[in-house]
């Protein structure tokens, strides 16, 4: 099914992060070891009332997978197109045999397992500070799998955009980290004013951290606060829309690297 | 059988500067191939061409008979280049990217490890394997861009100044190998910028300049298209040049000497020397010496029509260290 080809640029891709784990690993692990002690426990506990019927540090949880998934599916892909591009290591990759869609799943893939890992550590350490039963294990896999790899895809666009470093971090820092603390990480879209709540609604990121509370927790914002006629399918609806978006991203993706954009002169 | 190289009008532009001018070529299979030419002649874009990191603006460029674009995997699977940049993978020691650099090329993983293991000791620096690219010595780094062409055993060896900045013994440790590779099959292409690579070498040689084709020809017969000069001495100096315009180009007193240029030195000489007695001069010695393929490169690209600027893109022929000016950044 997939070439020799394809695995050879995956397994570079997987162990080029895979062996620099304090690079990788580390930094999301003690910022969100950090989150959850001063906002889960410090703060948290001075909050009587629960979120939505949950306790503040199980709330939590959910957006701060999202946010380290898409965070590191992100930086990886597009860290890992830039320094190629940068050091022109990435000819390699293009003067070889293998089609541009393989390029660009083998790019996208690892970044996605990238950002799937850090999710898988960030509910580990929440486990740590809060039990935590799964209500909805396939719909919560499913999601996660397909917001890693939607971000991964943007990863790409970055990559291929970037002019410089500072380019990459003004992506994560100021237009993918906003938007995420907006996304109903920290607090239920229920508590917010009406007016504010149809305003939240325009923000992608509502929708990914709603369904994966969803698929963790078994709560959704969305159900609460959507209008009728959408509620009964708000988690579903979220993951068709989250799929096909990421269908659409990585066949973008696969055509910059056809027509070679910030690849080739 | 398709020819290795084969391009007709193939043109590359960068807005309003063309870097490669309706280039036609053509490189049989199993030949010895230079390509010449003067920094911005284009010579490493019609490469970049070639193995898909330049998208040609008009015209049509195959490798063994598939389009470079239209059947790009085919066409990028018979090519190895080692490029004049030092555009190797940081992140793993050389013998790792090796194997990757053969992985993509559908090898599999034990044939790319004995295949990486093989092409460090052919190029001799097997034991370096270890090592990331970075430590390597200048000299190392060049032969690991041979390695890493030759990993994926291609029929088509594009070599891109394979021996720009390195030591006289490297330089032929390298002329041994890549004829080696040519008489076991493997189609070369070779720029250089040194005449004497490409007159040792190759079985045929363009030369370019501004992006077009000035000519391809055996060294041999380039050679029979220079000027030859016959310097005579004679007993008296004369106070102006004899009138020699029935086969001298140019006529020169210089001291004691006279020099005379002309086609064939050989064939004119004994003829000039009957002349000469016949105007009564006394002839004491007489040279001959030949023009060098290096002056015949330079009246050949000699331009004189210099508006076309040279790209940006061209100017890829350059030294291409900046590489080296590159701070690794932190690993993301």
């Amino acid at each position: 099914m997939f070439s020799v080809g394809f695995r050879a640029l995956f397994r570079r891709e997987l162990l080029r992060f895979i062996r620099r784990p304090k690079n990788t690993f580390m930094p999301p692990a003690i910022t969100n070891v950090l989150y959850f002690a001063v906002f889960g426990v410090i703060l948290g506990g001075r909050i009587d009332e629960p979120v939505a019927g949950i306790g503040y540090i199980l709330f939590l949880i959910p957006g701060l997978i999202v946010l380290g998934t898409i965070s590191n599916a992100f930086e990886n892909a597009s860290f890992s197109i830039f320094h190629g591009r940068w050091n022109e290591y990435i000819h390699e990759t293009l003067t070889s045999p293998l089609s541009y869609a393989e390029m660009v799943v083998a790019y996208v893939g690892a970044s996605a397992v990238r950002g799937l890992i850090v999710g898988a550590i960030i509910a580990v350490i929440g486990r740590l500070f809060v039990p935590i039963s799964i209500e909805h294990g396939l719909f919560l896999v499913a999601t996660m799998v397909v917001i890693a790899a939607l971000f991964a895809g943007l990863g790409i666009i970055g990559g291929l955009i970037a002019r410089d470093f500072d380019d990459l971090t003004v992506m994560n820092q100021f237009i993918l980290r906003p938007l995420v603390f907006f996304g109903a990480v920290f607090y239920s879209l229920t508590m917010l004013d009406p007016i504010w709540q149809y305003v939240s609604l325009l923000n992608p990121m509502v929708y990914m951290v709603d369904s994966v509370r969803y698929g963790l927790l078994g709560y959704s914002d969305l159900l609460e606060v959507a209008p009728a006629a959408y509620a009964e399918l708000a988690p579903y609806a979220s993951l068709g829309v989250l799929t096909a978006l990421t269908g659409v991203v990585i066949a973008l993706d696969v055509y910059l690297f056809k027509i070679g954009y910030g690849l080739t002169d | 059988m398709p020819p290795a190289i084969e391009t007709v009008d193939l043109v590359k532009e960068y807005g309003d500067l063309r870097a490669l001018q309706e280039l036609s070529l053509t490189v049989e299979k199993g030949e010895f191939f230079g390509l010449l030419g003067p920094n911005g002649a284009g010579k490493t874009t019609f490469i970049n061409t070639l193995v898909g990191l330049v998208r040609k603006t008009g015209g049509e460029a195959r490798v063994f008979g598939h389009d470079v674009e239209g059947d790009y995997q085919q066409a990028r699977d018979a090519i190895g280049v080692a490029p004049q940049e030092f555009n190797v993978d940081r992140f793993f020691p050389i013998r790792e990217v090796l194997e990757h650099k053969a992985g993509y090329h559908g090898i599999p993983a034990d044939e790319a490890a004995e295949r990486a293991d093989e092409v460090l000791k052919r190029v001799g620096i097997y034991d370096k394997r270890n090592e990331r690219f970075d430590w390597l010595s200048g000299g190392m780094k060049r032969r690991l861009l041979l390695a890493r062409a030759l990993v994926t055993d291609p029929d088509l060896l594009i070599l891109d100044e394979p021996t720009a900045g390195v030591d006289v013994q490297l330089r032929h440790d390298l002329w041994e190998l890549v004829t080696e590779l040519n008489e076991e099959g493997t189609t070369i292409l070779l720029t250089t910028h040194y005449i004497e690579e490409a007159e040792r070498l190759c079985d045929r040689v363009a030369i370019m300049n501004e992006g077009r084709k000035v000519t391809v020809a055996t060294p041999d017969e380039l050679k029979t298209r220079g000027t030859d000069t016959i310097s005579v001495q004679l007993e008296s100096t004369p106070a102006v040049a004899p009138d020699l315009k029935a086969y001298a180009h140019e006529t020169s007193v210089s001291g004691d000497h006279l020099e005379v240029r002309v086609d064939d030195g050989g064939s004119i000489a004994p003829r000039l020397l009957n002349d000469l007695e016949a105007m009564g001069y006394e002839i004491t010695d007489l040279e001959i010496s030949r023009t060098s393929l290096e002056e015949i490169f330079v009246d050949l690209t000699r331009s004189e029509d210099r508006t076309v600027t040279r790209s940006s893109a061209t100017a890829d022929d350059g030294e291409s260290d900046h590489d080296l000016e590159r701070e690794q950044e932190g690993v993301a």
